[in-house]
This record gives structure tokens, sequence and C-alpha cells, in this order.
């Protein structure tokens, strides 16, 4: 019987393959939810709370049925009526490594209702309460203006910190205290005395605002009932449709198989689709009201309200420090702030798990807590929780290097976790599978040139500019969710499909996934597609989350590889009339040992059609739970004019360690979008929301402040390839890595910057008013400033 | 309702529309041409770049009725029968697309910029002229990179 040689079957893998994807992505071909128009469509529009916490006392949509072209307006009132559901969320991260957390005490979790329209009361801004279905998008707009909610508006609470506290209003009558989740992990005894015996402590307490995902395809749905079949179909971008059809099927009460979900092209992601949306179902069930295909586009605007939003986590955290500058201990406090119902508790449980960063800290304590608010709930975003916990401990590291006299490198490079050392345990029980940090730390300060750096601060300087640079580490988790299914049919052409069930918004699945099936099976990659993305052809499949595809989606294909191969093998032998000890395989030619019998793909997948209507295929379930730990380290280089707070990154560059590397173009393409994500929110980005009326300020793109081609830089990234042992491919991740240490770096260089004017801590996001602000308060602060004062 | 009549792609195209038509939803609406893409619907984003009379425009802020009498290029209308525009073939080579949202309107911008623009471009300049054009997948990197690259493939003597 054949076994497969992964490593030596390595030809297409580890090259840069031009995509497959583009062709038609650049022709204006591509297959975006918006894209799709069907005969007899019909359009709908939400009608959405203007305030932060209100009860419904009545909705009178006379008006709003009497204009051109409405068909239907819809409450919550009617979906119950029709037996329509909540959505079924699962918010703790389901795999046997994920932190576990729980409700005080142990308590279960209470997450609150998500009904696709609440008909008691509004819990944040922009929530939908009733839909209008009309002929054309702009008369369903104009009819959903039209329709009078009789608001009793209610005490309401949008900060994290706010709702935290005992006197925040509830979001929930059933959880009066907005705290959700409150756990405790690591060794509270053993901590305490770290701490009381250590020569130094430093302590900071951190905001890591609320932003959101951005994907520049707006959410879109287009949803339609067949009365023939009684099947719902759905057209509807997002992070995996398999999880979408089990979720919205239990929405409308009916079996999985009578929906179908299909999600071809997707517009970008970064964890804002990989949730169901109410309009999801409510175009599924509106169309079974009335009869017609019903389609639903956000505007701009309320995909900034009403996008599943990202981060918002307020860290207190200290670190116990021995007078030769070893860590002793670390204690931390994470809140995160759900939003108005819990979707995802992904953010607060990844982060828990890392709290310790890239060092061998031998205690720990972690008190996770998560707190309603009302506000628009929050999910996974770009490296969901690792940015934020990153933040925290490498703002600490350059806190305590600052105040107890350590040079920021030599102290971080005295308490790297060492090569030597893996499989290392953390000390919350994280288990890192491989790295070499201290020379991704040396191999960064070589290509950066750090050494350089103070001659390029000297001549910044001597042109009247502050300039800082910027350095952290990072290490982050990749589990994701465990299970994975591959299909893998070879054509009677040589050629091979697979069918499988991630959903990339951009990632090259495509493209990866076939160089990982022609190396295996030894034939072209150009004769390898792959299928994604409609539940009727894709049955089973985890979607594509916390940097899970190509390391999922590598290990059940080798695993289905090997199955296509004895079942070829078994074809082979029967054709050759040996035994099918006696088949050989290499390079997609099988044959008979000491023979000169031979045969490919082609002639053993013809033989198959002849044996069954099957043909040549097979298909694998994989479950896989042990997690990867992807690392690295990035150094920034920024340019800030005192006089406007004005500023210029300079240089950014980034080393990464992703495990094997299956295509470098596209991951240096992930890391380069992953750092304008974390640069995007250490300079501009920020779901602000006004303190007095709760409304949210940032509702469109002259708000919200994002990366641009004319403030980012080019970057310099280099893959380091760590083979992870946990899977045939020793696969890691690629892309997140860009974004977990960015605003970490960011806003290490800002405060190097700023460093001969004093200390000061700016909060993110650092835009130029807060820089320049810190600048004037730090030459308030100078001694000579304070004399010219008296003097006048 | 308004009677218009343009050329677009090289085809001549007459429809009757509302009057408060857009350029964009008559592209994509009227005349099947989804590649171009609406992103934000207030001129912000730059997805639904096209170009009228040779000029890049953004077509969500663009009545249809305007283009009357005009020259309409899209992206179904930038290849030729010889093959793709160079800024295509740039944008794959390069790696300047993932999930190819904004792609459309990245090369419909990057293709008028290379042949509107006079004197020397470098990445700078490019940098601040396509500063219009918002990406979320490739922190701009590679779409500066392609850009580059077309213009020194099109700068190239003929074969």
């Amino acid at each position: 019987m054949p076994k497969l040689d992964i490593l030596g079957a390595l030809r297409s893998v580890g090259q840069p393959m031009r995509r497959k994807e583009d062709q038609r992505l650049i022709t204006g071909q591509g297959q975006f939810t918006d894209d799709f128009t069907m005969p007899d469509q019909c359009w709908t529009a939400m009608v959405r709370s203007p305030y932060p916490h209100a009860a419904i006392r009545g909705i009178d949509d006379r008006g709003a049925r009497a204009l051109p072209g409405v068909i239907a307006v819809l409450t919550g009132s009617d979906a119950l009526a029709d037996g329509i559901g909540q959505i079924p969320h699962n918010p703790v991260p389901s795999t046997r490594f994920d932190v576990k957390l729980t409700g005080r005490g142990g308590t279960p979790i209470y997450i609150g209702e998500h009904f696709l329209l609440p008909v008691d009361r509004a819990r944040y801004v922009g929530e939908a309460v009733a839909m209008v279905v009309a002929e054309t998008r702009e008369q369903a707009l104009t009819a959903a203006e039209a329709v009078i909610v009789d608001w009793d508006p209610l005490p309401w609470v949008a900060g994290t910190r706010e709702a935290a506290a005992d006197t925040a209003p509830p979001v929930w009558d059933g959880l009066p205290d907005n705290i959700l989740v409150d756990a405790t992990f690591g060794d509270e005894a053993a901590t305490d005395a770290a701490f009381a015996a250590a020569e130094h402590v430093v302590s900071a307490t951190m905001a890591i605002g609320r932003v959101t995902g951005v994907p520049l395809e707006p959410r879109a749905a287009l949803g339609w009932f067949d009365p023939e079949t009684e099947r719902y179909t759905l057209r509807a971008g997002s992070g995996g449709a398999v999880r979408q059809k089990h979720e919205l099927a239990t929405v409308l009460g009916v079996d999985p198989e009578q929906l179908r979900v299909i999600s071809l092209d997707v517009g970008g992601n970064f964890g804002t689709r990989n949730r169901a949306y109410v309009e999801f179902g409510l175009v599924l069930w509106a169309s079974r009201r009335v009869g017609r295909p019903v389609k639903f586009r956000a505007d701009r605007s309320e995909s900034f309200l009403t996008d599943y939003q990202g981060r918002d986590l307020v860290v207190t955290i200290a670190l116990a420090i021995n007078a030769s500058g070893r860590f002793l201990a670390i204690r931390s406090d994470n809140l995160s702030n759900v939003g108005a119902r819990c979707v995802s508790l992904s953010p607060l449980s990844k982060g828990s798990g890392l709290i310790t960063g890239s060092y061998d800290i031998p205690v720990a304590t972690l008190r996770s807590r998560a707190t309603f608010s009302n506000t628009m709930p929050t999910q996974a975003y770009r490296s969901s929780g690792r940015p934020e916990v990153t933040f925290a401990i490498e703002r600490l590291i350059d806190k305590a290097a600052r105040e107890l006299g350590f040079d920021r490198l030599e102290l971080r490079r005295r308490n790297l976790v060492a090569p030597s050392q893996f499989p290392y345990r953390n000390a919350v029980g994280s288990p890192y599978d491989s790295g070499e940090y201290e020379r991704n730390m040396d191999r960064l300060l070589e290509i950066a040139d750090w050494t350089g750096a103070q001659e390029r601060q000297r001549q910044a300087r001597a042109n009247g500019m502050l300039y800082g640079v910027g350095f952290a580490n990072y290490v982050e988790s990749s589990i994701g969710s465990p299970k994975e299914r591959c299909d893998m049919i070879v054509a009677p052409d040589g050629t091979v499909e697979i069918v499988i069930g991630t959903q990339p918004a951009g990632q090259g699945h495509e493209t990866s996934f076939a160089q990982v099936v022609a190396d295996l099976l030894g034939i072209a990659f150009d004769d390898v597609t792959v299928t994604l993305g409609d539940t009727d052809v894709v049955t089973g499949g985890g979607g594509t989350h916390s940097g899970r595809s190509m390391r999922h989606a590598s290990t059940v294909i080798a695993l289905a590889a090997q199955d296509l191969v004895e079942r070829a093998a078994a074809l082979a032998a029967a054709h050759f009339e040996v035994t099918i000890d006696e088949v050989t395989f290499d390079t997609g030619v099988f044959g008979a040992r000491d023979t000169n019998l031979s045969c490919d793909w082609a002639e053993l997948a013809r033989a198959a059609a002849h044996e069954s209507a099957e043909g040549l295929r097979v298909r694998r379930d994989n479950e896989m739970h042990q997690p990867v730990f992807p690392n690295g380290s990035a150094m920034c280089e920024v340019e800030i004019d005192p006089e406007t707070g004005g500023i210029e990154i300079t240089r950014y560059t980034t080393v990464d360690d992703v495990g094997r590397c299956i295509n470098p173009m596209i991951v240096h393409g992930q890391t380069h979008g992953g750092i304008a994500q974390g640069v995007g929110q250490a300079l501009w980005e920020g779901c602000t929301i006004d303190p007095d009326s709760g409304q949210p300020l940032a509702g469109s793109l002259t708000d919200y402040g994002m990366p641009r081609s004319d403030n980012m830089p080019s970057f310099v990234t280099e893959i380091a390839e760590v083979i992870s042992p946990t899977n045939p491919f020793g696969v890691k991740a690629g892309g997140e890595g860009g974004t977990t240490p960015a605003p970490a770096v960011i806003m290490s260089a800002i405060e190097d910057a700023l460093a001969p004017l004093g200390a000061i801590e700016i909060e993110m996001p650092a835009t130029p008013n807060r820089i320049w602000r810190a600048i004037q308060t730090l030459r308030d602060r100078q001694p000579q400033n304070a004399q010219m004062e008296c003097a006048q | 309702m308004i009677a218009v009549s343009m050329t677009v792609n090289g085809a001549r195209v007459t429809r009757d529309i509302d009057d408060a038509t857009l350029l964009s939803d008559f592209l994509r609406e009227e005349l099947r041409l989804t590649g171009t893409h609406v992103g934000c619907d207030t001129t912000q984003c730059g997805c639904c770049v096209v170009h009228l009379d040779g000029l890049s425009v953004k077509s969500c802020t663009v009545l249809a009725a305007q283009a009357e009498g005009g020259a309409v290029t899209t992206i179904e209308g930038l290849a030729t029968a010889e093959g793709l525009h160079p800024m295509q073939r740039a944008f794959r080579e390069c790696h300047g697309l993932q999930c190819g949202f904004c792609t459309t309107g990245q090369i419909m911008a990057g293709a008028e910029l290379i042949a509107s623009w006079q004197g020397p471009l470098d990445e700078h300049r490019v940098r601040e002229e396509m500063e219009g054009n918002l990406c979320r997948c490739t922190g701009y990197h590679n779409i500066v990179k392609a850009i580059l690259a077309a213009r020194d493939e099109m700068d190239l003597p003929d074969a």
C-alpha cells in the first residue's frame, strides 16, 4: 500500500504561485452577493432604533403601507407569530484548548436574547425593530422613514468601565449587574507570593478601544423560498456558509437541509461576517411571507452602525520583576465589552490564554470579565483578542524598562521563552508549540537596521522633527473551529476537484489549497480546482477564522489524499493484476513493483467510473483541537511634527514565524493588510460614542479614519518558518501576525519620539490632535516654560 | 423618466430611466455590468471608479443623465482583443488584490493615472494620487507596486 511522503512531494508548495482567483476579479467577473438579481425580486430596508436603549411602546405602519411600492411592513411580533426563533449563538470557543470562560462562581454564561427583531426594546443605536418590503430599494428606504415607532427612552450605558460599574443601568433584566463573565485563571496564591517578594512591580491600566472591520463590500443578502420544494435559499457573503446554514435553519425552525446558503466571492471579512446577521434571517422569512425573492444591501452608514464590531477591552495589568530584570509573575484583569448581547467571547478567550505573551513568566493570575452595554455587539476582529493582550504586555515592558532603567530590548531578551523550552506550557495553560523567539528579534533588528535608527533620529531632530522607534514581540494562538471536511474527486481527464468548508474573503484558498493538492497527488497546479461556499456542494466544514484555514485544510487534504491514493491503488492492483502491496505511487504515476506497468490518475478515474457512478472520489472528515502559536517581532519608525502632531510612519519591518509557508506571495500580502489594520487602530480608527447622547459618532468614511495609500508606508516583511510539530505540513498561520503587534509597536514609537519632552501616555487612536495635546502638556511641564509663564 | 444615450465599452446604449439614477446603478442594474462595485454611496471609497470620456469618475456620485452623449469605460471594457490591460496584468502579477472588491476601482483609477500623468511617477506620487481609493486587505503595498510595474510596462517600446 503506497504511503504518501508529504515532505518529499513538495514542489509548488513554498512557491509564489499566481492566484487562480484573480482572472475573474480583475476583469469584473467576480460573484459578490449584490451582483445577483432575481426576476421578480423586491427589496427590504430596516427601521432602526435612534436610541441606545428604549422600550418599544408601539409601531404604527399605516403611513408607510400607504406609500408607493410598499408590499409589507413586518415587526418582531409578526416574526414571533410565525414561529421565527433566535440566532443560536454559542459564544464560548469550542476546542479543548480554549480558555473556559464562565459566569461568576463557575455559573453558566447569560448571553441575552437575539431575536431578528426585538419586541420589547432596542438595546443599541441601529438595532432593527421592523422591516419594510417594497418594489425598489429606494421605496423601501423611504417607507422605513415613515414607520412611526412609539419609543420610550431608557437609561443607557456604552463605555466599558461604566457598563461594569455598580451604578450602571442593566441591559438585560435577567442580569442586573451586566457582568456575564467573571472567571479567574492561574495560581492566585503563588502570584501573590511572587508579587510580595519582588524587587519591582510595574503596573498600568490600558484601554484598547472599539473599532469596526470595514470590509469594503457592504453586507448584503438575497433570500427566496420555493413553495414547491419548501426550500429556502440565501445568497450572502460570510465567513462560512455551513455555519450560517445551521444557525439560520434554527432561526427559521426548519431542518438544515431545507436551507441552502451560497457565499461565493466575499468582499472582505476580518471577522465581521463570521456570525449570522439578523437581515439574513429576515430576507428568508420575508420571502416566504410575500412570495417573492427579497434582497437587502446595507449602505455604509448601516455597516458602521451594525456590522459586528471588534476589540474593546480594558486591561489592568501588573508585572513583578526581580533586581536583574527577570519577570517573576504577572497579574491581569481583562474586561471585555460584548455590546448589547453576547455573540462571541472569542476576543476575551483568545487573549486570556496569551496573557504572558512571548515571555517565560512562571506564575500568573488572570481575571477575565465581560460586560453588556448599549452598543453594537462585538465579535472576533482581525486577530481576535491577541492585539489587545500583546498591547498590554508589550507596553508594560516598555514602561518597566523606562521606569527601572533597563534597556527595552535587553529586558525582553532576558525573559523570552527559549527554543529549548518547547513544547512550552504558559502559566495559564496554553501549549506553545514551537518557535525561536530571540532569533526573530535578532533577525528583525538586522533587517530593520536598529543600529542605524539613532542616526536617522539625529537627522530628523536636526530638521526640527520628533523621531521615535517602536518595537514589540508577539505570540498568538491559532485555534478555531476543530472540524473540517474535504471531498476529493478525480475527473476522467485526470483533473482533480476538492470541495472544502473554509470560506475565503481574499486569502487565496483556491490557490494555496491547489498547491497542496497538486503536490500530494503529483499533478499539475493548473489541474486542480477548489470548490467553496455553496452548502448544496459543501456539506461540512468550519469556515474561516482564527487563522485556521491553511492548517485545517492542509491537514484534511493530506488525509484525503492518502485515502484517495489507497482507493486508487486498489484499482491499480486490479488493473495490473497484482496485489495491492505491490502497487507503487510516485508523482502521479501508479506502478507495479518490478514491472514496467504504469497508469495515471485519468486512467484510474475512468476505471472507477466503469465500476460505479460515483467514480474515483473520497470524503474525509478531520477533527483537530491542538492549537498552534504563530509569533514574531515588529519594529517601526515614526516622524512627528511637533507643531501639528502630524505623524508619518517612515519604516515598518516585521519577522513572522508562520510555520510552513505554502505561498509566500499570499502570506506577505496577508501580513501587509494585517499591519494596516493594526496601524489603523493605533492612529485613526475608533467607534466613538457621544457620552451625552449615546449616539455613535462614526457613521461614514468621513468620520472614521482609515488606512489610506498616502498615510501608509511600504513594508519590509520577512517570513520565518519554524515548522509546527502539530500538523502534517507544519503550518501555523499567516496574516493576523501583521495586526497583532501593530498597535503596540506604533504606540511604542510615539512614546519614544516624545521621550525628549518627557513621559506621557496617549490613548489610541493617537490622532494628530491627541499627539499635539500631549506635546503641549509635556512642554507645559518643562521648567523653562513655567518660568516664561511666570515672567509674563 | 428620461431617456439617456451613451457609449459604454464601445457599444451605444439608450435607456429610459428615473431622473435620479446614479451612473453606478445604471451600469450595474440596467446594463448588468456588475464589475463596477458600490462600497459607500458617498464618494469616499473609490470602488465604483469608471472612466467617463477618458477621466476617472466615482460613478456613485455621477447621475447617469450627466453621462448623456459620453463614452464610459468600465472594468469589463478595459481588456482588448489582444488581452488584458497592463494594469490588470500587473495587479495579478504583483498580488495587488485580495478579496477583489475594491480592485476594479483601483485598476480603473490606476490605469487613468498612468495614461494621464505628465512627468515622473514615483511611489510617493502614486500614493498621493490614489488616496481616494480605499482598500482594507492589502495595506496598499502591492497596489502601489502594481501601478508602478504597469507604468514600467506601458513605457516599454513596442515589441
